[in-house]
């Protein structure tokens, strides 16, 4: 399947692991250049970047704080700097704010709010004049599985993440640029510590329609294919991988 | 994107259909064999079967009624025997229906309409899910329409809104044989239109403000059928250019 992408660059936010490392090894084998960063480990993102490579792609790293605003601006010139222009954002950098409503902290509030919301909203702000002028863009934000949970805290961000998204696509669908989300459900990743959810493991799952985790790289077939070229009129939509655990 | 279906045998239910013919190439596009299903004459599909075979992909035709149970089981039974089992079924067969009003709907076209759109697409999956539970593989597309959302024609949106019901019911059912079920939605894909209608034009106010094709909708679907799609079930994906969200 050619989806187009040869050429193209993809910035991808938290590319250190999971998600984020599968999304840039899929892109990269599909011949599209990276911009990656974390605000993390550069040991990983540099790995990330390596493997990527073997592939033939160029692909740079870059340590950036998603929820700063000049950090993001710096980021985005040194992609422009490098390779031209930024065509795909993945915006894959996140952090749970697990617990009931009266147990989160305002604290990790904040911070769940400034990394879930808060940062697609400025990556978008800082690639979108860019992609308007190539008429050419592709934005793919993560909703998950805590809005059909009910979950407070992630299920309110994830839901605000996907109204960005449709007003995205709404304003800016005639310039050719789509944003849509994906919405992986259980899926087998790392976890940092802390951010554990617990009780997914395969076993847990039996009830599942598709009894087992997904995969990373499942969920980053869906986030290629809605950056293919041919995904070009599909907006504002959230295309759930979740092994059948919610319908949409 | 490798999507690992070369080889794989692909039933679509109205080859002549709005997306039947470029869902069919996309797949031959793939590797695979295809078993094209009309309700028309046969001789409508040659330039797909022409175009498929150019491709390498092995063809059968047949022309069916998809209400009627036996004709599907001798169409799938003709297909397993020269091609083997079927892996991927497309279920896209339609019987247009003008309707206005509610009021104004002649009972025999309704119940024709649900006859075809959702009862023979009942047979066809019931006819081919014993196949993909044996071979523990399997993928269930049904095309569906925006009316279901849009709430604008009574018997579409019926249908639309059956048959996503069929997909979770199925991918919740054989998940657990490696069988996923899903729906896509076109809106406002441009094509030879039913009874010469084309329903929902682009307008100034769309995200995406102009026709879809119906090569868009092919890749989706091929996409959703590939390997790496297999945690994808039950669900219906919209591609309209944003003229509803889900």
């Amino acid at each position: 399947m050619d989806t187009g992408l040869a050429g193209k660059t993809v910035l991808i936010t938290g590319a250190t692991r999971n998600h984020g490392r599968a999304s840039a090894l899929m892109f990269a084998q599909e011949g599209a250049n990276l911009l990656l960063c974390t605000r993390q480990s550069m040991d990983r993102l540099e790995e990330t970047a390596r493997m990527a490579s073997e592939y033939g792609v160029r692909a740079v790293s870059q340590l950036c704080d998603v929820t700063n605003e000049e950090q993001i601006d710096a980021l985005v010139k040194r992609g422009v700097d490098e390779f031209g222009s930024i065509d795909v954002l993945v915006n894959n950098a996140g952090w749970r704010a697990r617990g009931s409503l009266l147990n989160i902290s305002t604290e990790l509030w904040e911070e769940a709010i400034a990394v879930n919301l808060h940062a697609p909203f400025l990556m978008s702000k800082a690639v979108l004049p860019g992609m308007k002028e190539r008429r050419w863009g592709r934005i793919i934000n993560y909703s998950g599985i805590a809005p059909f949970r009910g979950a407070s805290g992630q299920g309110t961000l994830k839901l605000a993440n996907e109204g960005l998204t449709r007003a995205i696509a709404t304003e800016y669908g005639k310039y050719n640029i789509t944003a849509n989300c994906i919405g992986p459900g259980s899926i087998a990743v790392e976890r940092t510590p802390g951010q554990e959810s617990g009780g997914e493991s395969d076993s847990a799952m039996a009830d599942n329609p598709v009894p087992r985790q997904g995969t990373v790289e499942e969920c980053s077939a869906m986030v290629v294919y809605l950056a293919s070229e041919q995904a070009r009129y599909i907006t504002g939509q959230t295309y759930l991988v979740n092994g059948g655990a919610h319908f949409l | 994107m490798e999507s690992h279906l070369a080889g794989k045998t692909v039933l679509v239910t109205e080859a002549s259909g709005k997306y039947g013919a470029p869902t069919a190439l996309g797949f031959a596009r793939e590797g695979c064999n295809l078993a094209l299903g009309t309700s028309g004459p046969v001789d409508a599909l040659s330039p797909t079967v022409e175009a498929a075979v150019e491709l390498g992909a092995k063809v059968i035709t047949g022309t069916w009624d998809v209400s009627v149970e036996e004709q599907v089981g001798a169409l799938v039974s003709r297909c397993t025997d020269e091609l083997g089992g079927i892996d991927v079924v497309v279920n896209n067969a339609t019987v247009p229906l003008a309707a206005d009003s509610v009021e104004e709907i002649p009972f025999a076209e309704w119940e024709r309409k649900m006859a075809v759109e959702l009862t023979g697409t009942t047979f066809v999956c019931k006819a081919v899910l014993p196949g993909m539970i044996e071979r523990e593989w399997g993928r269930v597309l049904n095309y569906i329409g925006l009316s279901g959302f849009k709430g604008n024609s009574a018997p579409d949106a019926a249908v639309d809104l059956g048959l996503v019901g069929l997909a979770r019911g199925i991918a919740r059912e054989y998940g657990r044989h490696n069988i996923t079920a899903n729906c896509i939605g076109p809106g406002g894909v441009e094509s030879a239109g039913e009874m010469g209608v084309l329903p929902f034009p682009p307008s100034d106010g769309d995200a995406v403000p102009r026709w879809g094709t119906p090569d868009e909708l092919a890749f989706l679907a091929v996409c959703l059928a590939s390997r790496d799609a297999g945690y994808v079930t039950g669900q219906t994906l919209l591609a309209n250019g944003g003229k509803f969200f889900l």
